[in-house]
Parts: structure tokens; sequence; C-alpha cells
């Protein structure tokens, strides 16, 4: 698997706002079928790093390639690159006025021309598999965070996305409701897709995982298989933070 | 003298002087509303130039009485630009410029009162600038849009009334006719100005049904293209 043409290819990336330095010269590639998880302390670039494969922040050095392309912010193309991926916030970001089924239908007709028939009966499906069916009609602020999140995640899969990107999915949801989130990426990180995934939930980046990125202070520090990772740590700075999550 | 009574073969007069200053201040709105919307994108631009270009519209016309600017569209235009506008043309004009500012500020805090995170999720969906305004942000704006607008239409409803100083003949001017011919009185202002107030609460009631249906169905507006 790892011998495969990589998806992402990032190149020597360097993300600063004004002179603070947020990525400091990293470099990742991403193969197709990979779940990469991005661990590591708050405030260390990883949800950057994803905000500038998505071309949401521009970036001051280095390159990202996506399928081939490069991927710059403002530019053209960058539409190109967002068709081919689907991103999934932390604060999920559903569109308030539309319903759960509109907010999976939405990126399918406007941006992608599917009919809205089509598109109904693959969102109604998409809600299916989410376990959401019964919540079609309802409007976001009905719908509890876990809920929303499950929506989120039908949206970003509407479209067909070539790579998922997850920016810390769990984070604002209530402990009740994680484990229903982290059920349906479970199910999706079954089917083969390629996900980036930022998190803080190490039983699920030890179980889905297929590799682990620990990022601190906007440099990569360690990478390898997640159990590996987690159980033996070979970095100084990967072993004290694990302390603190692990208690 | 005459008695009230015969103001009553006044009325067909006074009620298409009434239609004249509706249809004045709706188009007054709508230009309003167009020219608010495209100075709105322009506040809201990256382009520092468009920025700086509606800031000074939106300043100026904000700041000018608006008797000075159907003064300046009606006697200035001819001598400056030489357009020679009627006295609806010059009327329109005014109220629309006028308008428009107005129109652009509230318009302009409609959008920003959408989240960055709204943005993002559009973008993320592969969607254009346009695309995101029109199905995402726009239809959140309209909450926020809508209450003032039926303000400043209610304010150009009323503005309209000094198209009759350069001789249009809407509802004021139609009053000012009737009483001179009626030998003098107020019974017919007072009319007239009954006539503003009916269609101004008029439209502030129908807003109000408006405002209320957009926020019925949970969180916001129904699209009706999904």
């Amino acid at each position: 698997m790892m011998n495969a043409t990589p998806v992402l290819k990032i190149d020597n990336l360097r993300k600063q706002f004004g002179s603070r330095v947020i990525i400091d010269d990293i470099s990742m590639n991403v193969v197709p079928g990979e779940i990469v998880c991005l661990v590591g302390p708050s405030g260390t670039g990883k949800s950057t790093l994803l905000r500038c494969v998505n071309g949401l922040e521009s970036i001051q050095g280095g390159q990202i390639l996506f399928e081939d392309k490069p991927v710059r912010a403002h530019a053209k193309d960058i539409i190109g690159v967002r068709k081919r991926i689907g991103m999934i916030f932390q604060q999920f970001n559903l569109y308030p006025h539309l319903t759960a089924r509109q907010n999976v239908m939405l990126a399918q007709v406007v941006v992608h021309g599917v009919d809205r028939k089509t598109a109904a009966e693959r969102a109604d499906h998409l809600l299916a598999r989410v376990r959401l069916s019964h919540r079609a009609d309802a409007y976001p602020a009905r719908l509890s965070g876990g809920e929303q999140q499950r929506v989120a995640i039908a949206r970003a899969l509407a479209t067909n996305p070539h790579m998922l990107m997850f920016d810390e999915p769990t984070s604002a949801l209530d402990p009740e409701t994680v484990g229903e989130v982290l059920a349906v990426m479970r199910e999706i990180a079954q089917e083969g897709r390629t996900m980036l995934v930022v998190t803080h939930e190490m039983r699920f980046a030890a179980d889905v995982g297929t590799r682990m990125v620990f990022m601190d202070a906007g440099k990569i520090v360690e990478e390898g298989p997640p159990r590996e990772l987690l159980a033996h740590p070979k970095t100084e700075r990967a072993q004290r933070f694990l302390q603190t999550i692990h208690h | 003298m005459h008695n009230a009574y015969s103001l009553l073969e006044y009325m067909p007069a006074v009620f298409r002087a009434l239609g004249l200053t509706i249809w004045l201040s709706w188009l007054a709105l709508i230009l309003g509303a167009v020219g608010g919307l495209l100075l709105a994108l322009m506040r809201t631009s990256n382009f520092r130039v468009l920025r700086l270009m509606a800031l000074l519209y939106v300043e100026l016309f904000r700041s000018i009485p608006i008797l000075i600017i159907l003064f300046f569209f009606f006697y200035g235009a001819p001598l400056i630009l030489g357009w020679n506008l009627t006295a609806f043309a010059a009327a329109t004009a005014a109220l629309s410029a006028h308008a428009s500012a107005l129109m652009s500020e509230v318009i302009r805090a409609g959008i920003e009162s959408v989240g960055r995170g709204q943005w993002e999720a559009a973008q993320s969906n592969g969607m254009t600038y346009t695309q995101a305004m029109r199905h995402v942000i726009g239809p959140q704006a309209m909450q926020v849009i809508l209450p003032p607008s039926v303000n400043i239409y209610i304010m150009v409803l009323k503005e309209s009334s000094i198209a009759s100083i350069i001789g249009y003949v809407e509802l004021t001017a139609t009053g000012l006719v009737i009483r001179e011919a009626h030998g003098g009185g107020f019974a017919i202002l007072a009319i007239v100005a009954l006539l503003y107030f009916i269609v101004c609460y008029a439209i502030s009631l129908a807003g109000g049904v408006l405002e209320r249906r957009m926020k019925v169905a949970g969180s916001g507006l129904q699209m009706d293209e999904l």
C-alpha cells in the first residue's frame, strides 16, 4: 500500500500568520485507503494543516499537491480540489436554514449538477447510513450535537469525495454523543476511504488509523503505526504528551 | 366657500396620486435594493478599491439631505452631466440613491451576521462565491436584512413627498393643489396624511407577518427550490 501513488503530497509546507509560524516545514504523503490520524497538543497546527489542504488558508512556503494538482487558496482551480475532498468541522457548520436532507442535497445539486430527485435519494440513503432517517426533515437547531455531526458526515460523503478530512470531529460534542459519531466514522473507515483525521480520540486512532502522525509546535515529531506509537513513543515530547492523555 | 362634503369629488384624483406615490417609492426601493446589494458586496469584498468606492458612496448619500440630492438630479444633472431628467426620473434617481446607501448598510450587516463557518462549509462543499452567497449566506442574511428593510421602504415612501417640490404631482402635491382649489383649509391635507399612515402601517404589518413566517420553520427560511 505504501508504494501506491499518493493522493495527497505535502512538501516542505510552511504556514505563517504574520510573523507567527504555525506550520514549520512539514512534508507528508497520504496514499489511497490510508487513514492518517494527526495527534498532538492543541495549537500545534493540526487543524491549520487540514485547512491548508482545503485551500481555506493560504500557504507561505512549500507546496501541497492533491491528486497531482497544486492546492492554491485563492486560485480558481481550488474549487476542483474542494469538490474532491469532504470536510467535517469541529463545529459541524451545518446550514441552519436547511433541513438535514437539504443539507446533504445542496452541494450535489448546486455544485455537481445532480438532479433534485437523485440528490434526495442519495441524501436519504446517506442519512440512513448515519442512522438519521427519522431526522431527515429536522432543521439543525432541532438536532443534538452528535446528530448534527452525523448529518455533516453525510453531507461530506454526498459528493463522493476522494478523501475525507475530519477536524476534531468529536471535540465539541457532549460525552454521550461522541460514541455515535465515532461509530459512524469507523464504518466509513472500513469502506477503504482515504481519511485525514485530527483527533484526540486515541482509542479510535489505535483501532482505525493506519498511521499516526504526532505533531508539536508546527512540526511532525514522530509518526508510525498507531498502536506502536501509542505503546512505545520514541521521542520525549510524544512520551510526555501521551502520558497526559492516558492520565 | 365649499363645504367638506365637496372634497369627495376630488377623491378619484387623490387615489390616483396615491398610486403614483406607491409606484415611485416602490421603484426607488427596488432600485435601491439592487444598488444596495452591489454596494454591500463591494463593501465586503477583498478588493480595497471596491471597498473604498462603496464606502465613499454610502457616506456621501447618507450625509446629504434628500432635498439636495433631488435638486442635484433635477437642476444640477442637466448642467453638469447633460442629463435632462423629468421630475419623475429625477425623483426616482434621488430616492434610489438615498435608499441604496441605507440598504447597503443593512445588507452588509446581514452578510456579516453569518458566521465564518458557513462560508467555510460552503467553500469546502466546492461552492463558488456566487453559489455560496445565493444558497448559504444570502438566505441566512435575509432574516437580518428584512426587518430594517421594511423601515427603509416606509421612509422612502414618506420621502417621496419631496417630489412635489419639483412639480411631480404625487400624493402630497395633489393634496396641495386641491387645497388651493378648495380655498385653503386643512381637511384635504388630513386626508392625505391619513392615506400615508394607512399605507405605511399596512406595510409595517405585512413586514411583521413575513418576519414571523421566516422564523416559524425552526431556524430559518424555507428554500422552495430544494
